[in-house]
């Protein structure tokens, strides 16, 4: 699991690659500290290369969202497959977040 | 807005209704006093008719009276004078015995007070011009004898002497006063005399008192202030109650003040001798009813009979006012009659509206109460592992049994009860134990939880003292473990090798006592066994003699069923409701009769495959996980897609057990098993920790946003969504959670 996150256009991009597991997402959560400071900026989640996405990894995603909504910055997420979506679709979360 | 407006037209209806009713009311009275008031009008009318014929009958009855007895004393004295009249004339020649024969008249006539003879001038030359002797009746009784006539009762030019002579026949005065010989109110007969040769020389004049006529005309009056009135022929009042006017003035001047003019015409009539009534208005307003009548004879007299109209119909308008009295009196009875009847008959409608009413909302809440009990058998036609058939007769329209069951997390949750008495009080108790089964049993596995919470809430403000005796089983269907709790119900019977009765402890019934500790019970259940539940209403059923159909029954007939093997759910329920309903015959059903029977048809399956891992409770080892699941998906030939839905779901799962199953900093291991048949693929995942039922949670909300969005619960969530079910037991102190996905649906999606 690898995540990085850079500017782009403006925007923080997040991208995330390989398995975001209950074991990945502490040091996930460690990567993504950066998008805290996001004010003033839009923020994308690249799930193009994001195999798997369990609960854990949801709750880092909630948590970007929630820390993002009160500095008036958006989060998109672009580039997520069939499946994960689907899990999207289950939990609700689909509903939460931009899809670009 | 619709039940609004509703609402409003029923006010106005009802407004509407009320206001035509106060109408009719109203119109009802005014009709009745309408009716009654023209009836007395009518009354009123022809009595006073009536009345009026019989005091002009009194009246004239009075006058023809009076005046009879009037006439008969006039009679008396002109036939007593025409009588002597040839006496006198006899004894012309003998001057000094005229007053001699006066005195005989007066004798022999007493109304006669006084009696003279006035001759014509000069007839008698030795007594000069005038010559009259007269007899008068004294005080005492005795007779004065004198000659009158003189130049100062100068008789010659009295209107007795002028006006007998005139006429040449008996005349009567009008009344004066006799100042010269009697000196009291007189009245003259005046009877011409003649000598032989048949001229008129000398007139007797016969003077008769008043005095007598005053007696007769007010004596007796036919209304005590009816009064009678005479009056001579030229108006001179000869008689009234006010003796002041008698013979001081005549009737025009007495009347010429009045203001009520038709009292000239009454007295021009009089005045010519005429008889007839009217009606004369007084001054104060009073009217007046007149009768009059001329006296028969020669006087020219005429009389009246004077009656007010206040005291003629006294009488009747006393009556007529008690009865106005009585009227109001019986028309407001009236109206309270109809107020009360109209109200009477309102509540009635009130009533029955309310009965029918009621009668359709115990048919609806027999309707809902039948929609709540399961009614769709078989009701899980896909699982092989369950067959389940309830039947239900209430004895009222509503009944106070139940029976439920469903499945969640591969466990049949059922539940049978009995809600003391029957009715309406009882089907309410049962759909709220019903709720709290379904409510309690929602996040609930353990039999004993279930009934002690739905107990705690029963019994809180249990005012009405119902109570449930209730079976609670929680089936575990992978196993066939059943666990339960039975509060007081009947035991149910196993029928599986033989018939058995299930061994219950005696726990109380629900809503006794909140805090009764109930205690749960565990059995095996092996497959094709039935577990068959009844209510008292199967062994309690009658007859018509009030025989019980009893247990030794149920249990006979049971035996009988087990031996044919016909424990199916729906055989053994239909064989003895047909026995249990030829037992009742005709007799009206005494109770509810409610049963349940549920068979475990669990049929074992070869085991395709069959790995399991251990892993210790530290999430850094999911990766291991991962690769396990990956590993059994390829081996069943999973894609791609429900390969990663089954890790979801085990990654979920086993998280969850590492992250609570053992306290924080201690070591654990966890035990992940699979195993597929033909039909489907169980994953079971085994802790030794603390006993832990993720399936009790909550569901989470799905649709919250960002920010209301809580971060705990999705695990077993996804789990749940990516599985076609969990299952969790304790067994034998260890936490057991199997998941299970069915093969065909996997292969297919």
């Amino acid at each position: 699991m690898k995540t990085t996150i850079q500017e782009q256009d403006g925007n923080l991009v997040a991208i995330f690659e390989g398995r975001l597991d209950t074991a990945a997402a502490p040091q996930c959560e460690q990567d993504l500290k950066p998008l805290n400071d996001c004010a003033g900026h839009d923020i994308v989640l690249d799930c193009t290369a994001l195999d798997y996405i369990s609960s854990s990894g949801l709750r880092l995603f909630l948590g970007v969202l929630k820390n993002a909504k009160p500095k008036g910055s958006h989060v998109f997420i672009t580039g997520m497959n069939a499946d994960l979506r689907n899990v999207f679709t289950m939990t609700g979360f689909i509903n939460l977040f931009e899809f670009k | 807005m619709k039940a609004l407006e509703l609402q409003m037209t029923q006010k106005q209806f009802t407004s509407w209704r009320k206001s035509l009713q106060r109408r009719s009311t109203l119109a009802i009275i005014i009709t009745a006093a309408v009716l009654i008031e023209t009836t007395a009008v009518v009354q009123y009318l022809f009595a006073r008719k009536g009345i009026r014929e019989e005091v002009q009958h009194r009246a004239q009855s009075e006058l023809h009276a009076k005046s009879l007895e009037i006439r008969n004393l006039m009679v008396e004295v002109e036939t007593a004078v025409k009588n002597t009249a040839w006496v006198f004339e006899n004894n012309f020649q003998r001057p000094d015995s005229l007053v001699g024969i006066c005195e005989h008249l007066l004798q022999n006539t007493s109304t006669l007070i006084g009696c003279g003879l006035g001759f014509e001038a000069n007839y008698y030359p030795q007594y000069g011009q005038w010559f009259e002797p007269y007899a008068i009746r004294q005080a005492d009784g005795r007779f004065g004898r004198s000659q009158i006539g003189s130049a100062t009762h100068d008789y010659l030019h009295s209107e007795w002497y002028i006006k007998a002579k005139e006429k040449d026949g008996g005349y009567w005065t009008e009344p004066y006063y006799d100042e010269a010989g009697a000196r009291m109110m007189l009245c003259t007969y005046a009877l011409p005399l003649h000598d032989s040769s048949g001229r008129t020389v000398a007139v007797i004049g016969a003077d008769v008192s008043l005095d007598w006529l005053s007696q007769v005309i007010n004596s007796k009056q036919i209304y005590p202030s009816s009064y009678n009135l005479m009056i001579s022929r030229e108006g001179q009042i000869m008689a009234c109650p006010i003796e002041s006017l008698v013979l001081k003035t005549n009737i025009q001047q007495a009347t010429a003040k009045m203001k009520d003019t038709s009292v000239n015409t009454l007295n021009q009539n009089m005045l010519s001798g005429q008889r007839g009534q009217t009606v004369v208005t007084d001054d104060k307003g009073e009217k007046n009813y007149v009768f009059y009548a001329p006296v028969e004879g020669e006087t020219g007299w005429s009389m009246a009979v004077v009656c007010s109209d206040h005291e003629i119909y006294y009488g009747l308008r006393q009556v007529g006012f008690n009865l106005l009295l009585l009227m109001l009196v019986g028309l407001a009875l009236l109206g309270y009659i109809i107020a009360r009847t109209v109200r009477g008959f309102n509540r009635l409608q009130e009533v029955n509206a309310t009965k029918v009413s009621m009668e359709n909302e115990l048919n609806i809440a027999s309707h809902i109460q039948m929609a709540m009990l399961p009614k769709i058998y078989p009701p899980y036609p896909d699982r092989q592992d369950i067959d389940i058939y309830g039947l239900q007769k209430p004895a009222k329209a509503v009944g106070g049994d139940i029976y439920d069951f469903y499945i969640r997390d591969e466990k049949l949750f059922f539940c049978i009860g009995d809600v003391s008495g029957k009715g309406v009080p009882s089907s309410l108790v049962m759909a709220v134990t019903r709720t709290l089964f379904r409510v309690a049993s929602g996040h609930e596995a353990a039999p004993e939880r279930i009934v002690t919470q739905i107990n705690e809430t029963i019994s809180e403000g249990n005012e009405s003292n119902m109570f449930v005796t209730l079976f609670v089983g929680v089936l575990d269907l992978p196993t066939g473990r059943l666990r339960y709790c039975n509060a007081g119900h009947d035991a149910p019977l196993l029928v599986g090798n033989g018939v058995e009765s299930l061994p219950c402890v005696s726990n109380i019934p629900v809503g006794i006592m909140a805090d009764w500790k109930y205690q749960p019970q565990e059995t095996l259940v092996l497959p094709q066994t039935t577990i068959f539940l009844y209510t008292d209403g199967l062994t309690e059923a009658e007859d018509a003699s009030h025989g019980q159909f009893g247990l030794q029954r149920v249990l006979d007939r049971t035996q009988q069923a087990w031996r044919a093997n016909e424990q199916a759910p729906t055989l053994l329920l239909n064989n003895m409701n047909r026995a249990v309903s030829e037992f009742v015959d005709d007799a009206e059903q005494s109770d509810d009769l409610t049963m349940l029977a549920i068979q475990y048809t669990k049929q074992q399956q070869e085991v395709r495959l069959c790995k399991a891992l251990t892993l210790p409770n530290d999430v850094q080892t999911i990766p291991q996980l991962a690769a396990f699941v990956d590993d059994i998906c390829e081996a069943l030939g999973f894609d791609m897609s429900t390969t990663m839905q089954m890790n979801l779901a085990l990654e979920e799962a086993v998280v969850n057990v590492m992250s609570y199953a053992y306290p924080a900093g201690t070591k654990g291991d966890v035990h992940i098993e699979a195993q597929a048949n033909d039909e489907r693929l169980k994953f079971t995942i085994t802790d030794s920790g603390a006993p832990f039922d993720p399936t009790a949670k909550d569901e989470i909300d799905t649709t919250l946003s960002a920010e209301d969005r809580p971060i705990g619960g999705l695990g077993i969530f996804l789990v749940r969504e990516m599985m076609d079910s969990i299952n969790y037991e304790r067994v034998d102190g260890q936490n057991v959670l199997t998941l299970r996905k069915k093969l065909k649906a996997t292969v297919k999606s």
